[in-house]
């Protein structure tokens, strides 16, 4: 016997997840599919976007800027950049925008709303390790060794999960109402890209303004990303690597509580 | 008598907003200045009210609505639009949230509440058989156990493999409803699906609906063509300006409330 009142949906939340998983697996795997339906080099787009970036950035600030490497390869300093950072972004702009593009579903159905941030998450997962394997390519290609440092190189990626996806659950919950932060999150993180590590390393940055540079979350984890595979060229800036990880957890946890708060009512303000 | 949902109180108030904000940065200072000058100096404000004051009112979709469907029951939901209908159901279904009253519910629900909800244009009538099953609740197993039948019922086994935005509307619908068909729910919540699809295809979703009845699933089914509600709900309800006008199991007194409001 079940009972609908005023507030009761948020009784059994987690499990009702657990129910759901059949469904979470078919929408990542619409997700996965559709996606490239209809377009001529179809799964490839997952490499040509990063790898394009990598190109152009690796000639802005490689040879235009002529920015220092620490002797590392530039094309490949950008691209253990960029590929944390599509993840990033990914994950970020796509959860933002998820109410709002599982609004059918959404409206009809009842089911535990998370679960369209963890299709978008398993999707972005997906992506990201087809674009890591060319990553690794290249380091072979380089004749760069990995360290054992590598084996730390999950926790980057679970902390690049845990702020985009906090800060998407917010910005997701706030865009069922004010359709504003439909437009401001592209632009963040358009922006984002170049205020971040992306195209260069956190060591071209003064030591005095590290500090600062560091506000960003994903300063200190994509040089942490870096510092995974290339451990001998790459120093951590402690103070800002544990601010990274306090801003991680912090956005998960402020992000699953905004966005459940909201929970019911997102199908009558979407 | 066991009942199936219990519905006790239930209230539903929307918030609507009437007016229309300013859009502009120029519309916006415009609102504030008449607002400042309203306030601080009335004498010289504006005599024509402000184009860009938005107030809410309250909306009760739903007011105070009690009712109890018992086991196996058919229920035809009767009501114009804008009865409350599609709010009820919504509530029922738990995609909405009441605002005040209580519904117990003794087993599983599934809800078509709009044919096709879940489908994709772009997968094939394959991939959204199953993507759309799991949207309904079914299990990856169960689906492929019935894969066959719900696509002979169906009658599109030809175009199976074709993208669905390629459907034609009737086709589109007979998949939905062949999917929903071959649920095995304890309560089945059907919202206007004989809409689409002709004659023949009607009959035919009426006929499983009643299996799926005999099964001993209880139904809820909204429908604005009578007929089909004579002809298969053992009980019916009639709304009007979300409160219950009716509560009978005489489908045809409800029938004449609902026809007669309407003249």
């Amino acid at each position: 016997m079940r009972i609908i009142e005023a507030g009761a949906s948020n009784q059994h939340y987690w499990s009702g997840l657990w129910a759901k998983r059949s469904l979470l697996f078919y929408l990542t795997r619409k997700d996965l599919i559709v996606r490239y339906k209809q377009t001529a080099v179809g799964v490839s787009w997952v490499l040509i976007r990063p790898f394009l970036t990598m190109v152009v950035f690796t000639m802005i600030f490689g040879s235009i800027a002529n920015l220092d490497s620490n002797g590392l390869p530039y094309g490949f300093v950008v691209f253990a950049g960029v590929v944390p950072w599509f993840l990033f972004a990914n994950l970020f702009g796509e959860t933002s925008a998820c109410l709002i593009t599982n609004g059918g579903i959404m409206k009809k159905l009842n089911c535990p709303r998370l679960i369209f941030p963890l299709s978008i998450l398993a999707v972005g997962l997906v992506d990201f390790f087809v674009s890591f394997a060319l990553l690794i390519g290249m380091m072979f290609w380089y004749h760069i060794h990995l360290g054992w440092q590598i084996i730390f190189f999950p926790f980057f990626i679970l902390m690049i999960a845990a702020t985009a996806t906090g800060i998407g659950l917010i910005a997701a919950t706030l865009n069922a109402r004010y359709r504003d932060f439909q437009q401001l999150v592209p632009f963040l993180l358009q922006l984002g890209m170049y205020l971040s590590p992306v195209g260069y390393l956190n060591q071209i940055v003064s030591p005095k303004w590290e500090w600062v540079y560091s506000l960003n979350p994903m300063a200190g984890i994509i040089n942490g990303f870096r510092w995974t595979l290339v451990p001998q060229a790459i120093t951590i800036y402690t103070p800002g690597l544990l601010y990274s990880i306090g801003f991680s957890i912090a956005a998960l946890i402020i992000g699953i509580i905004v966005f459940r708060s909201a929970e019911a009512g997102f199908a009558d303000t979407i | 008598m066991t009942f199936a949902i219990k519905v006790e109180n239930l209230s539903k108030c929307y918030r609507i907003q009437h007016g229309v904000p300013a859009g502009s940065l120029k519309e916006l200072v415009e609102h504030y200045r008449r607002k400042f000058f309203s306030k601080l100096m009335p004498r010289l404000g504006d005599s024509q009210p402000d184009p860009y004051e938005v107030t809410y009112e309250e909306f009760w979709a739903l007011k105070d609505v009690s009712f109890e469907i018992p086991k196996g029951a058919k229920l035809g939901v009767l009501g114009r639009n804008g009865a409350g209908k599609s709010t009820l159901l919504k509530i029922l279904s738990q995609t909405a949230e009441p605002t005040s009253g209580k519904i117990y519910i003794d087993g599983e629900i599934s809800s078509l509440l709009e044919m096709g909800t879940g489908f994709h244009p772009e997968l094939s009538g394959r991939e959204n058989v199953f993507l759309n099953g799991a949207v309904l609740g079914m299990g990856r197993t169960e689906i492929l156990r019935k894969f066959d039948e719900i696509v002979a019922f169906s009658e599109i086994e030809k175009f199976i493999d074709t993208p669905y935005k390629r459907y034609s509307s009737g086709m589109q619908a007979r998949l939905a409803f062949a999917v929903a068909a071959h649920l095995e729910p304890e309560i089945l919540i059907l919202d206007e699906v004989l809409a689409v699809g002709d004659m023949s295809f009607q009959k035919k979703c009426l006929k499983k609906m009643e299996e799926i009845s005999d099964s001993g699933a209880t139904i809820i089914f909204v429908n604005h063509g009578v007929d089909a509600i004579k002809q298969f709900c053992t009980h019916a309800i009639v709304l009007d300006h979300g409160q219950l006008m009716l509560d009978t199991d005489d489908i045809d007194q409800a029938i004449a409330l609902y026809l007669g409001d309407d003249a």
